[in-house]
């Protein structure tokens, strides 16, 4: 259903990612696992088209996606970027709203939907995104993805700087979602725990290219693989 | 007592003249950050479009909106070439669009004259008391509060006010959310020329075409912008009654000099206690 193919890319000259490939089914999460500057957020951009496509394609429910990000964000690809980026100087309300306005649906009924999902932006609603704690901006900038109606979803480190109970929270609402909408999930991540728990599957990059595919019962038992993505 | 009242009013309606003047220069500064140094020419490119249609047989009221769109025409051109390559860097944008007002003044110079012919304004007139006021400048008063309450709303309310807040705040982030930012900020800045363009337009009758008259506007118009601070929207209507009103109180009563003096000494002074500007503790958006 979202399929990545050969993607190339990187910042002026320098090859960050190299012919990577991974597709994503209908109703599935999959993580990309790797340690630190392996090209796993630049994975996420050259997706969004943020950076230039040098090489390699983009395809959702066998289409070619458009050449700029927000023709893509249209189309149905969701994103919540490493260091979450709500628009702080507008309230969590709006955050919610303008996302779910520009994709044709109704503001109100996406925000109502949001606070039901969240029920701890509650409390914040008409609050000013920028004054939020990091982890309750995070739960906005998802929050924010969702009020697309994406059919696939990118996320990029949805756990860093964020506390445990929270994280719980956001993995438990991840897998309803999953199954209500069938939307299609891509984590990149560090934390192994949060990925267990929700992906069924995982690619493992190094050195900007994908090095293996494993599924879960795998990844549980290979206690090497796990030492070495943890770095420990 | 009726003096009294008379002055009030027609102070009122010079305070109003100002923010009508003000309104578009606030919006680009407080959504964009962009300081438009050729608003005053935007406001006679308005009032030169209002003028060249009146001239043409069209009725005056009908003039106002062809103005405002040529305008917003006008300054969706000049965001394209010019100031989308300069966001963020607002010195750069500054002197780039002086420049911009010195050459259209020169291209108004070339191409109208330094006279024109004013339009006589609508010859209607209230008595209060032994004193008798224009009507037209009086309902300069209900343009102005109803501008500013349109304004509000459709920044504040607007899915396309919520847009072209995200736009600017955070371009990218604004575009992986399915934002054309880029588009976004031009008819944004093509708004605000557009509110410039229906300021010449509508004090026409007050304040006739001239190449000239850009300069008159924009340096007060600019000193409220700044004086109002980060809630621009209403902090330049704020600034605008109090200064302007308050200048034109006292030229009645002494000379124009005197109001034109009180007006840069209250700035002086205000800027003095509210270096930031006097809104800059508020809690509102606008």
């Amino acid at each position: 259903m979202f399929k990545i193919s050969n993607a190339t890319g990187g910042y002026g000259k320098t090859t960050i990612i190299r012919d990577v490939s991974l597709e994503v089914g209908a109703g599935e999460i999959v993580a990309l696992l790797g340690r630190n500057g392996v090209g796993k957020s630049t994975l996420m951009r050259y997706v969004t088209a943020e950076i230039p496509n040098w090489e390699g394609r983009v395809e959702l429910d066998n289409a070619l996606l458009p050449d700029t990000t927000f023709g893509r964000a249209r189309a149905g690809l969701g994103y919540v970027p490493q260091g979450r980026f709500v628009f702080p100087r507008m309230s969590v309300i709006e955050n919610i709203a303008v996302a779910a306005a520009t994709n044709g649906h109704k503001p109100k009924q996406a925000v109502e939907h949001a606070m039901e999902w969240f029920p701890m932006l509650k409390s914040k609603a008409a609050a000013l995104a920028g004054g939020l704690s990091g982890g309750q901006q995070q739960v906005l900038a998802l929050a924010r993805a969702l009020a697309m109606k994406p059919k696939v979803l990118l996320l990029d480190e949805p756990t860093e700087g964020v506390q445990p109970s929270i994280i719980d929270e956001m993995a438990g609402i991840l897998l309803k979602i999953r199954e209500e909408s069938g939307i299609a999930i891509l984590v990149a991540e560090q934390d192994l725990d949060f990925c267990l728990s929700i992906a069924s599957r995982a690619y493992v990059m190094e050195r900007g290219a994908v090095r293996l595919a494993v599924d879960r019962e795998e990844l549980r038992q290979n206690k090497e693989l796990q030492q070495e993505l943890l770095g420990v | 007592m009726d003096y009294l009242f008379a002055v009030l009013l027609s102070s009122l309606s010079s305070a109003s003249i100002l923010l009508i003047a003000t309104i578009g220069l606030a919006v680009v500064f407080g959504l964009m950050g962009v300081i438009n140094l050729a608003h005053g020419e935007f406001i006679m490119f308005g009032a030169y479009a209002a003028l060249t249609a009146t001239q043409q047989g069209v009725p005056f009221i009908l003039s106002i909106p062809i103005a405002v769109l040529l305008t917003m025409i006008f300054g969706a051109l000049v965001e394209i070439l010019i100031i989308r390559r300069l966001y963020g860097r607002m010195f750069d944008t500054m002197l780039a669009t002086w420049g911009l007002s010195l050459a259209l003044y020169q291209c108004a110079v070339i191409i109208f004259g330094t006279v024109s012919p004013g339009i006589g304004m609508p010859q209607m007139s209230i008595a209060i008391g032994e004193y008798s006021l224009a009507v037209y400048p009086l309902l300069m008063i209900v343009v102005a509060a109803s501008m500013l309450i349109g304004v509000y709303y459709l920044l504040t309310k607007s899915v396309y006010g919520m847009k072209a807040r995200a736009a600017i705040q955070v371009p990218h982030m604004a575009r992986a959310i399915g934002i054309n930012s880029s588009n976004t900020n031009t008819l944004t800045f093509a708004i605000g020329c557009g509110l410039a363009g229906f300021a010449g337009a509508v004090l026409l009758p007050i304040v006739p075409a001239t190449p000239s008259m850009g300069f008159a506007f924009v340096i007060k118009s600019f000193l409220i912008v700044v004086v109002a601070g980060p809630v621009t929207l209403a902090g330049s209507a704020l600034s605008a009654i109090g200064m302007g009103g308050g200048a034109s109180v006292i030229s009645s009563f002494m000379t124009s000099v005197a109001g034109d003096i009180f007006f840069f000494a209250l700035t002086l002074l205000l800027l003095r206690f509210y270096p930031l500007g006097i809104s800059s503790r508020w809690r509102f958006k606008l």
